[in-house]
């Protein structure tokens, strides 16, 4: 369970959370919709742990620890995952090179024994073949090379094999077709159960198609403005944000 | 030439036997005539060696019982067909015997016995006092499959001044790899000569690990490349408190080409300057110059590369690439990359780049569970590793590769 209580975040000395108020249940999926500028991968970007965004009040807590002083690290060895709306190239750094240390690094914080090769090779090309990642993908650099679908299918083998507690899907659709997002979210689907938990940040109802949420929260200027079920998102596929914009701005 | 002499130029005046050779007195005279370079000289301007080297060590001896017992220790178990020499003396109890390996010759040296190469104050003074070096022949047509590798280590356990000079000849034809593992301490003062001679149609991959080198050391490459000759040649350095790595190259025959590379990781106080010029002496002649640098602490990193092109060399292919990775704020690079183009049918260019470790990529890293400083390593691994793959020899990889990891394991924290 990660619960978020009155969170305020600058970035650069521009304020752009501003008492955000969140909680997600284990095993629950919920979405977070908002127009562009409500602070939706600000928010990713400091449950995940990123240096430069200024914390002024608040707090992060996955299941019950503060998380706020902990690394990115540390925070991923707790079960945290962010599926980045873009996901970085890192040249000369071979795929199953970097999905091992990941894994290894992981289990070596948790105090668990490193995987075997011949294990840790299985258990890659399994998941790369339910998401249509080929072997050529697989010992190309990171990321590099790849198109749009390509990377964020690469995201959800990372989860996959990561398994963790809670995830956070910042957009995950930006740049997919359609085959390629139904690839992606049958991935997420997967997972779901087992008490993990998915928080999906999206502009578009379309998303919610695949992967159905159990609550939705609207986000406007930086906190929570509306919460509801899956009718929600659907009613703001018909009426537009305009209402929230205007609503904050007031 | 320069006015006064140093406290050091007299010094090593005063160190030349009185018995030494005409040839030998010749060549001080030379290196007298230039002096010890420094900031004046443009050639050695980044690496100030006469304000640098103040006392000259006594010159080492060629190796007694004790210096190949220190030596010995330090040489350890190998697989490997070695070739060692002690503070700059080739020892041939140290060596492996060679005699069972086909194509192979080796041979002891007395005084400097073969010249040539560029004009170099340094490369003077290094003729004027080496003795016992070796000649290393691979011969016509041979193909030596495993690594021969030449191990440089240390016997005396004092400051000493060190004068190693060597040569490798491959005859027309042959293939080789060699690996050559300099590790003679951080103790006193090198100035070695390595010349490299392929002939026709021949191809080396030679790589170089320089560890622990001299408080002040000078290494001078010479290296001579016939027509369609290919040499591969990478340089991995670290822990150089004082290092000037110059390569003289000349591209003398038709299709000769050069893969002239090196990462260098410095921490601390260290400075390394590899400092190349390649001749192009022939029509399509193809060279590649690509030197990485990863600068932490007060480090200094010093590039200087020069590609010249005659008129009658035709359909160069020339280019050159130096990139610099700063951990720290305090440490420094300086890049000089030059092409003399006399020719008009060439394609050359060069280009210099100083960067420093992407905090994105870092973060990516680290919400993947891999901790910061483990992070840091896994991206100054992929800057600096992609040297080695100019090598074809898979077996110099390997090592280069092994090597790397383990510096970078080393490694404390950037800061």
């Amino acid at each position: 369970m990660i619960e978020i209580e009155n969170l305020h975040v600058a970035v650069a000395g521009k304020k752009i959370l501003d008492g955000l108020t969140l909680k997600v249940e284990d095993g629950q999926v919920a979405a977070i919709m908002g127009p562009n500028g409500s602070g939706k991968s600000t928010l990713s970007y400091v449950v995940a742990g990123r240096a430069d965004y200024e914390v002024l009040d608040g707090s992060i807590r996955l299941d019950g620890v503060d998380i706020l002083e902990k690394s990115p690290a540390e925070r991923a060895a707790m079960g945290l995952f962010l599926v980045f709306q873009y996901p970085l190239e890192i040249p000369g750094v071979a795929t199953m090179t970097f999905l091992k240390a990941a894994l290894n690094a992981q289990r070596k914080a948790r105090g668990e024994a490193e995987l075997p090769t011949i294990e840790f090779m299985k258990q890659v090309r399994a998941a790369a073949a339910k998401l249509n990642i080929s072997q050529d993908m697989l010992k190309r650099p990171v990321n590099v090379g790849f198109s749009g679908g390509e990377k964020k299918r690469m995201e959800i083998l990372q989860m996959a094999l990561l398994e963790p507690r809670f995830s956070i899907l910042d957009e995950m659709d930006s740049g997919l077709d359609i085959d390629a997002l139904k690839t992606c979210a049958e991935g997420v689907n997967a997972l779901r159960g087992d008490g993990r938990s998915f928080l999906v940040i999206t502009h578009y109802q379309r998303l919610l198609n695949f992967i159905p949420p159990d609550v939705v929260h609207v986000m406007s200027r930086g906190k929570i403005v509306k919460s509801g079920g899956p009718e929600l998102a659907l009613a703001l596929e018909a009426s537009g944000y305009a209402e929230y914009a205007e609503g904050a701005a007031a | 030439m320069t006015g006064l002499s140093s406290k050091a130029e007299e010094e090593f005046s005063g160190l030349l036997p009185a018995d030494a050779s005409a040839s030998a007195k010749l060549f001080f005279e030379q290196f007298q005539r230039a002096g010890l370079p420094g900031r004046r000289v443009e050639s050695w301007h980044y690496s100030d060696l006469r304000t640098r080297l103040r006392v000259v060590p006594p010159v080492a001896h060629a190796p007694d019982e004790a210096a190949r017992g220190v030596a010995r220790h330090k040489l350890g178990a190998s697989e490997r067909l070695r070739l060692v020499t002690i503070d700059g003396f080739f020892a041939p109890e140290l060596s492996d015997d060679f005699s069972g390996v086909a194509g192979i010759e080796i041979s002891s040296v007395g005084e400097a016995e073969f010249f040539g190469g560029a004009a170099d104050p340094m490369l003077d003074l290094n003729a004027a006092f080496s003795r016992g070096g070796f000649l290393l022949e691979i011969g016509v047509g041979a193909r030596v499959e495993p690594v021969i590798e030449i191990v440089a280590l240390a016997g005396a356990e004092t400051d000493r001044s060190r004068f190693g000079r060597n040569l490798i000849r491959l005859g027309a034809g042959a293939r080789a790899a060699i690996l050559e593992t300099r590790d003679e301490g951080f103790a006193g003062f090198g100035d070695s000569a390595l010349f490299i001679e392929l002939g026709e149609d021949s191809q080396l991959d030679y790589a170089c690990r320089c560890r622990e080198t001299a408080g002040v050391e000078v290494q001078t490459l010479n290296v001579m490349l016939a027509a369609r000759a290919k040499l591969r040649a990478v340089s991995l350095l670290a822990q150089t408190p004082f290092l000037r790595r110059q390569f003289f190259v000349s591209l003398g025959g038709e299709g000769a080409e050069l893969q002239l590379s090196g990462a260098a990781i410095l921490g601390r106080n260290d400075h390394a300057d590899l400092t190349m010029v390649v001749h192009h002496n022939a029509p399509a002649c193809v060279s590649r110059e690509t030197f990485k640098y990863v600068l932490g602490d007060h480090a200094n990193g010093v590039f200087q590369g020069k590609i010249i092109v005659p008129p009658h060399a035709q359909k160069t292919d020339g280019k050159m690439l130096c990139r610099g990775l700063l951990l720290s704020d305090d440490a420094a690079m300086s890049a000089k990359p030059e092409l003399e183009i006399f020719a008009d049918d060439v394609a050359c260019g060069h280009g210099a780049a100083v960067t420093k470790l992407d905090a994105q990529q870092l973060f990516y890293l680290e919400t993947r569970g891999v901790p910061h400083i483990e992070a840091e390593k896994i991206l100054i691994d992929a800057f600096a590793a992609d040297v080695f793959d100019t090598l074809a020899s898979e077996g110099l990889r390997d090592v280069l590769r092994q090597d790397l990891s383990d510096l970078l394991g080393e490694k404390e924290p950037a800061s």
